[in-house]
């Protein structure tokens, strides 16, 4: 059988790479003593998946990872064993039993919606930041990106698929922003909000949280809303 | 305050997990009547990896009246963010600057580490010389191996520990919480702590050079401070605090895995082993508290690999029990084993088959030299056909990669010796060819592993000189041109100027101090790292203080002449030492202390010694 989870990253161990969270799983796994499938061979390792890798820096409340078991195991009694287990800043929210033949997690995720706060220098206007945004999304949004072939200029626009001021409070406003994230690809926020700044003509930082990861059927992870598709 | 400003540049420097702590099992507490530091002068994945410093960690931490935090040296893109942020040092745990605690200690485990407790000193704000640290800065400590000759950092260390630190550390704390409570100065506190048998203050003592700047004495000059500094022997390993409830750290550290050390000390007396002369003698755990232990530990981590640690560990007496009971309790939790510090004639074939059942680690060995002449000069009592007869043993169970260590300007080594390391990968190359193929596994790799020999303090060869940097250079280029052409070996080697730096901290006297702080000023950071090692610095701050470090490298010292460690009593007898050094000139071995006593406590500390 296998357990399909959701996990949360907070802030406190943001900086812990996506390698690190899997060894920590693992760690986890074998400190509440579950009855996890390894793979053969003389390195075995233990049958663990993750959806998606969460860039170095953000939070999350919705991370999924999928782990096979030996055994059957209530998916109740696998989230309070894993929790007792887990380092501080990481904590399984849901959890769901799936059947051997349910695709992968990444196979069937489909869009990522994210939180992100903006920090600037100094008090900013929030109808100076809606007109960017607009501006931004209303032709291509053409980036450089690092491909496997080098560095190649692409047009990230069609994977935008919501960006919108929720609200500022000083010199931090906050935005919503919803994209692609499948197995082919996914937005990358981080190349997009460098894409807001020259539009802005100001400088500031910036936090991600990872809100939700949708996904074709709805079987797990929640089914991607209306509109959440590549735009032509 | 700091969590808040590392918040701002964190995310620009290279792994950042490193300054961040929150690992599980780190300490909950967030204070007690006494802060100790404890520094590591590495990157964390090195000091992370420090068995000694994570046991001390579990012994200060489980006293009530102590908090125990970690810091470790900022790699150089962190210090500078650091600086230009204006962060201090901080400790891992409550990101506590290190000048809020009372005592700031450094393990000393390589002599190229020092320059780094100096960043971690300047950017905790605590001046980096002993005299000119006022009543509020904290006390700056250090042990480890290499506080055996603490005269080249002395000017920059309050106290230092000798010995096993387990009960040493903790007497410390209790000293320093009465003088504490009395509210006494700095250096009276000093004086109460030098009282503690292993303490060693260098500011009681100062060195004396004669008018050709040769060193003839260490003058006391404290009545109150001991005239020899006697190590500390931890009696009953079985029964000393071990780790507890180790940190699981979330950064792939070099050792990630479980260690237990099965014991203490080793009895094989090869002539150019520090560790072999300064942790006598033998202390064995009992092969049920490892087994404890190594439980209590895999299940609080959730680790799945074990390390059998010790100077020797198939030396340790119940060996071909404890390697299968480890195996067989762990085999349904894929809980594999690995064995540092083989010897390769104490290792049988079916414990290298049992291992190989879990999982297929690399296999060392260390034959140190090439000839058995002079392996018998350094006592390394392994012959020529142990070596093959396990390689072939190794090679017939699928094994196919194998590490041989060798080191390059041992005294007495002439160019015949060293054409021998050739002549030995080469048998070791046939005798893998020898097995049938349908035996052998696919793709020989035989690595050549070459260091430049450094004589070190408290061994027999602590009179030798090092080989000048042009004759290691020579010698190494001979060595290359000797196993060109060999199929399957790769040879493996370093510049030299590491080896000599190491060569002047090793045996330095105090006026390193000067080249150690000008080094520092001029921005050596992390020598024992190829990437950051700066020769021209070094030239510069050597020259600078006037000190010749072929003097300390190169000289062959005589045998009567004052060394500036002999305040310092690592319990071996410099009779001893000496012996052993004609031994070697003779090309005589001297047995294993588990055969018969050889005497080298001359006969102090007889309870000490249980074999």
């Amino acid at each position: 059988m296998r357990i399909i989870a959701r996990f949360k990253k907070d802030d406190s161990v943001r900086l812990v790479s996506h390698l690190d969270v899997q060894r920590l799983f693992q760690r986890a796994f074998r400190r509440a003593d579950l009855p996890v499938a390894y793979s053969n061979g003389f390195n075995p390792h233990q049958q663990l998946s993750f959806a998606t890798a969460l860039t170095v820096g953000a939070t999350s409340s919705a991370e999924w990872l999928d782990i096979k078991m030996d055994k059957d195991i209530s998916a109740d009694e696998f989230t309070e064993r894993v929790n007792a287990a887990l380092p501080k800043g990481f904590r399984i929210a849901e959890a769901a039993c799936a059947e051997d033949k349910y695709p992968s997690l990444s196979a069937v995720m489909a869009a990522a919606e994210y939180a992100i706060v903006l920090r600037f220098a100094e008090a900013v206007n929030a109808e100076d930041i809606s007109n960017a945004i607009e501006k931004l999304l209303s032709s291509s949004i053409i980036v450089l990106k690092k491909t496997k072939a080098g560095m190649k200029n692409v047009d990230i626009r069609p994977m935008v698929y919501k960006m919108e001021l929720t609200g500022t409070h000083g010199a931090e406003c906050s935005l919503a922003l919803a994209g692609r994230l499948d197995a082919a690809g996914g937005l990358n926020a981080d190349l997009l909000l460098g894409a807001l700044k020259g539009i802005l003509g100001c400088d500031y930082t910036y936090s991600l949280h990872r809100e939700a990861i949708y996904s074709v059927d709805g079987a797990f992870m929640p089914k991607a809303p209306e509109g959440y598709t590549v735009q032509a | 305050m700091i969590k808040d400003k590392l918040n701002t540049f964190l995310d620009k420097v290279e792994k950042p997990a490193r300054y961040v702590g929150g690992e599980l099992n780190s300490t909950e507490k967030t204070d007690a009547q006494v802060r100790f530091a404890l520094c590591f002068p590495d990157v964390y994945e090195i000091g992370m990896s420090h068995l000694g410093s994570r046991i001390l960690y579990n012994v200060l931490n489980s006293r009530e009246d102590t908090i125990c935090e970690r810091a470790y040296a900022p790699w150089p893109d962190m210090e500078k963010q650091m600086r230009e942020n204006g962060v201090p040092a901080y400790s891992l745990e409550n990101f506590r600057p290190l000048k809020k605690f009372d005592i700031v200690g450094f393990s000393l485990l390589y002599e190229m580490c020092y320059t780094n407790i100096l960043t971690m000193l300047e950017l905790a704000d605590i001046p980096l010389r002993a005299d000119q640290r006022g009543e509020d800065i904290p006390l700056v400590v250090c042990g480890g191996p290499c506080a055996c000759n603490p005269e080249p950092i002395a000017p920059f260390i309050d106290l230092f520990m000798i010995g096993d630190g387990e009960e040493l550390i903790g007497e410390l704390v209790d000293v320093y919480k009465e003088c504490k409570v009395k509210g006494v100065s700095r250096k009276e506190t000093l004086l109460a702590m030098a009282e503690i048998k292993g303490v060693y203050v260098p500011a009681f003592y100062s060195p004396v050079y004669d008018d050709t700047g040769a060193f003839v004495s260490m003058d006391k000059i404290e009545s109150h401070a001991p005239d020899m500094i006697e190590r500390r022997v931890v009696k009953d390993l079985d029964a000393a605090q071990f780790l507890g409830k180790p940190i699981v750290p979330y950064l792939s550290i070099v050792h990630d895995r479980v260690a237990i050390e099965l014991f203490r000390g080793c009895t094989r007396g090869c002539r150019f082993c520090q560790a072999g002369f300064i942790y006598r003698p033998v202390r064995e755990r009992k092969r049920e508290t490892l087994l404890k232990q190594a439980d209590e530990i895999l299940s609080c981590t959730g680790y799945d690999e074990v390390s059998l640690f010790s100077l020797s560990s198939g030396d340790y007496s119940e060996i071909h029990q404890l390697v299968p009971e480890i195996i067989n309790s762990y085999r349904d939790k894929r809980v594999s084993i690995s064995l540092p510090s083989l010897r390769i004639d104490a290792f049988l074939k079916e414990d290298m088959e049992q291992m190989q059942s879990v999982r297929k680690a690399g296999l060392t060995f260390a034959p140190e030299a090439g000839t058995q002449r002079l392996r018998d000069v350094i006592n390394k009592g392994v012959t020529e056909e142990d070596l093959l007869r396990n390689m072939k043993d190794a090679f017939e169970s699928g094994w196919t990669g194998v590490k041989l260590y060798f080191m390059l300007g041992l005294p007495t080594e002439t160019d015949e010796d060293l054409l021998g390391i050739a002549d030995l990968a080469r048998k070791v190359s046939a005798v893998y060819y020898s097995v049938p193929k349908e035996k052998r596994g696919k793709g020989l790799r035989i690595t050549v592993s070459v260091s430049s020999f450094v004589p070190k303090p408290f061994t027999p060869f602590q009179w030798a000189p090092q080989n000048t940097k042009e004759e290691i250079i020579r010698k190494q280029h001979l060595l290359k041109d000797a196993l060109r052409g060999l199929r399957g070996v790769e040879y493996a080697y370093h510049a030299p100027d590491v080896s000599v730096l190491e060569a002047v901290m090793a045996r330095g006297d105090r006026r390193i101090a000067d080249v150690i702080e000008n080094a520092y000023r001029k921005g050596a950071r992390f020598d024992s790292w190829d990437e950051h090692f700066k020769l021209e610095i070094w030239d510069e701050a050597f020259a600078e203080a006037k000190v010749d470090p072929a003097y300390y490298a190169n000289r062959d010292r005589s045998l009567d002449e004052a060394l500036p460690w002999e305040h310092v009593d690592m319990l071996v007898t410099k009779d001893y030492l000496k012996r052993e050094y004609h031994n070697a000139l003779e090309e005589t071995c001297t047995r294993d202390c588990r055969k018969g006593c050889n005497g080298c406590f001359g006969g102090k500390c007889a309870d000490y010694c249980k074999i």
